[in-house]
């Protein structure tokens, strides 16, 4: 069964005739650590968007576990866990009222909750700033908490768009550990970034998006044995040009 | 239920955390309904709903004074008496042009003496003879000094000059009627105006004070409660609430461009939670606040007011249907925050367009200017503003005394608002997604 499947998805954005996505597929098997890569632009947030339900695609079907948005939008939504780009975090309230709160909308209650809650602080390291306001926080402790409320509901699958960006050795060397343990645990990691050692450090495949459509995908040792690269960046610069990307 | 409850719970929080933006929530109405209340007393006492002061100088200290001040104890106006002694028509004359006082009135030294005089002229004998009188081409009229500002309004001055003038002529009818009843009894002889209480004169006038016609005000039956009579305090207190809970908006909408402007909007978007139930949330939780805004001014109105020479505010027999009013207004609020939130892209536009439309809404819908006083067009335009539906319904339960039953039409515009705001919103979100 594939965790992810996209399937033939066009995406126009609302204003103008360029397509954000054009004719897009993708697998993801259950179990995989796919590193999706792509300049600014390409798609990728679109992907994401349209794969975690944010919103539908103008044509082509997206399936999770093989369950189709349109159809069982709420149990998709149970079993995906979104990192988003931005922090998504009420900075006025405390790590563990965060917690508690988005918690509660996922629908965890009570013990299970408060175990959960416990889990998710020692995972990111904050257990000692629990009661401190996200305000507070470096951009590193930000990010550690993004991830941990993306794991609160368990996910079976987990989307991370970027979730490294601007923060410090320390915090993404933790970040990629802990990520390394939960796919080892056997959750379906969908982890989009700019960063092209990360990508090749934690990926165990990764497809190259540009101009709406997947134009490589693959093991990224096999990728760059077939390509006579020695490195993702240079692969992903062959792939994709190397003409800014400022539209 | 229990989503909204964690959604009512984090609004609450997020409101406990902003103790700044929640002080200006209740500060804001709170300093309006007192500032405005005290500047409208003033307005009431210009539009003859309170008793204008009018400052005489009685320079004659004889009868026509005396009666002057007892005629105007049944009017609205107010005598303040300058002392003579210190004072000249120069001064009166000064202190109204200079606004210190709206109206002055000057009785001359010898106005009684010369008053009388020209009544007696009336009814003077003629050529010796007893029964033989003569009619004066002409009386001499007696005539007080009178001082209106120029800068009153046009309607004062027309009150208090028939207010004036009502009281001189009333004075000059009994003097002349006095003298009618002396001239009679001597006409017809003691015998018989000792008998007959028309040829007595110090009768004759009282009775002639008795009124054959008479206008009398009808009051609706159907009120359940006594009428509480018009007063700035009944006005603004309802009013300048609602202004504050319509104001609770801009902070709504700003919640949920926070929310939009980070990955919160985001994040709540991928999870197994509807629009409806955070918007349920965020309504729950400033419901609340709306309501203690209104609890705040009612408190201010009824204990605070009295303090400060404003009559105190009174809810009267219709607390629930007044608390179910400031229900269905707080939600009609919530419902345009949200709105406002989700058709808004940044704070800047939400805070210009929430502000603009909530002053607007509320000068046409009678906050600031009573409705009855605009001209028709914006009369018209008034029924298309919340407020005024708000206003109109806290009007009928405070002023004219009516049931719930008789603002349900009110309330369901306010709530049909508040319908309507919640399904845009709930569209505009898929939309934004």
């Amino acid at each position: 069964m594939h965790a992810i499947c996209a399937r033939s998805l066009v995406m126009r954005y609302k204003y103008g005739a360029q397509l954000a996505l054009n004719d897009f597929n993708l697998d993801v098997q259950q179990g995989e650590f796919f590193g999706l890569l792509g300049p600014n632009g390409a798609g990728k947030t679109t992907a994401i968007s349209i794969l975690t339900g944010l919103f539908p695609s103008d044509s082509g079907a997206a399936l999770i576990m093989d369950m189709d948005f349109q159809k069982k939008s709420n149990k998709i939504k149970q079993i995906i866990g979104l990192v988003p780009q931005n922090i998504g975090l009420y900075d006025k309230l405390t790590a563990r009222e965060n917690l508690t709160f988005f918690g509660k909308i996922c629908g965890i209650r009570g013990k299970v909750l408060a175990e959960k809650i416990q889990q998710c602080l020692e995972f990111s390291r904050l257990t000692e700033h629990a009661i401190q306001p996200v305000a507070t926080f470096s951009t590193g402790m930000k990010r550690r908490l993004n991830l941990a409320v993306g794991l609160l509901n368990d996910p079976q699958i987990l989307v991370l768009d970027e979730p490294c960006v601007g923060i410090d050795a320390q915090s993404r060397h933790l970040i990629h550990e802990q990520l390394k343990i939960l796919n080892q645990h056997g959750t379906t990691i969908l982890y989009t970034t700019h960063y092209m050692e990360e990508a090749q450090e934690l990926c165990s495949r990764i497809g190259i998006i540009d101009n709406g459509q997947l134009v490589k995908e693959g093991i990224p040792a096999t990728l760059l044995q077939q390509s006579g690269m020695s490195n993702l960046e240079e692969l992903f610069l062959h792939l994709t040009g190397k003409g800014l990307r400022d539209q | 239920m229990l989503k909204i409850i964690a959604a009512t719970a984090k609004e609450l929080l997020l409101l406990m955390r902003d103790r700044t933006g929640l002080l200006v929530l209740f500060l804001m109405p709170a300093i309006l309904v007192v500032v405005i209340t005290l500047v409208q007393e003033n307005v009431m006492e210009l539009t003859g709903q309170k008793k204008t002061q009018v400052l005489l100088l009685d320079l004659d200290q004889g009868e026509l004074g005396r009666s002057l001040q007892k005629q105007i104890e049944t009017t609205n106006l107010e005598f303040v008496v300058w002392d003579e002694v210190q004072k000249d028509g120069g001064a009166i004359q000064t202190a109204v042009a200079n606004g210190d006082y709206q109206v002055g009135i000057v009785i001359p030294q010898g106005a009684s003496l010369r008053f009388q005089e020209e009544t007696a002229r009336l009814f003077q004998p003629g050529n010796g003879k007893r029964d033989s009188r003569e009619i004066p081409d002409a009386l001499s009229a007696t005539s007080l000094q009178f001082f209106v500002d120029p800068g009153v309004m046009a309607g004062l001055r027309s009150s208090v000059t028939a207010q004036l003038q009502m009281a001189l002529t009333t004075i000059a009818l009994e003097a002349k009627l006095a003298m009618f009843g002396r001239v009679l009894q001597e006409i017809t002889g003691p015998g018989v105006s000792q008998q007959d209480p028309l040829f007595n004169s110090s009768k004759l006038p009282s009775l002639f004070r008795q009124p054959l016609l008479a206008l009398t005000e009808n009051q609706d039956k159907s009120r359940e409660t006594e009428t509480s009579l018009y007063n700035p305090v009944q006005q603004n207190v309802p009013a300048w609430a609602l202004f504050g809970m319509f104001f609770t908006a801009i902070p709504i909408a700003g919640s949920i461009l926070q929310e939009r402007g980070s990955g919160i909007w985001v994040r709540l978007s991928a999870l197994p939670v509807s629009p409806l139930v955070l918007f349920a949330g965020k309504i729950a939780a400033y419901i609340g606040v709306c309501l203690c805004q209104f609890l705040l001014i009612a408190l201010i109105g009824a204990f605070l007011f009295p303090y400060i020479g404003l009559p105190a505010f009174t809810i009267s027999m219709n607390l629930t249907a007044t608390l179910i009013t400031a229900l269905f207004s707080s939600l009609a609020a919530c419902g345009f925050g949200i709105f406002l939130g989700m058709a808004c892209n940044s704070y800047e536009q939400a805070s210009t367009l929430g502000a603009t439309s909530v002053v607007a809404a509320a000068a046409i819908g009678g906050v600031m200017v009573p409705v009855y006083a605009m001209p028709p067009v914006m009369q018209r335009l008034s029924i298309i503003s919340p407020l005024n539906w708000g206003l109109t319904a806290f009007h009928d339960l405070l002023l004219r005394g009516y049931s719930l039953s008789a603002i349900l039409d009110d309330l369901g515009r306010l709530f049909l608002f508040f319908i309507v705001t919640a399904l845009l919103s709930w569209k505009l979100a898929g939309v934004r997604q």
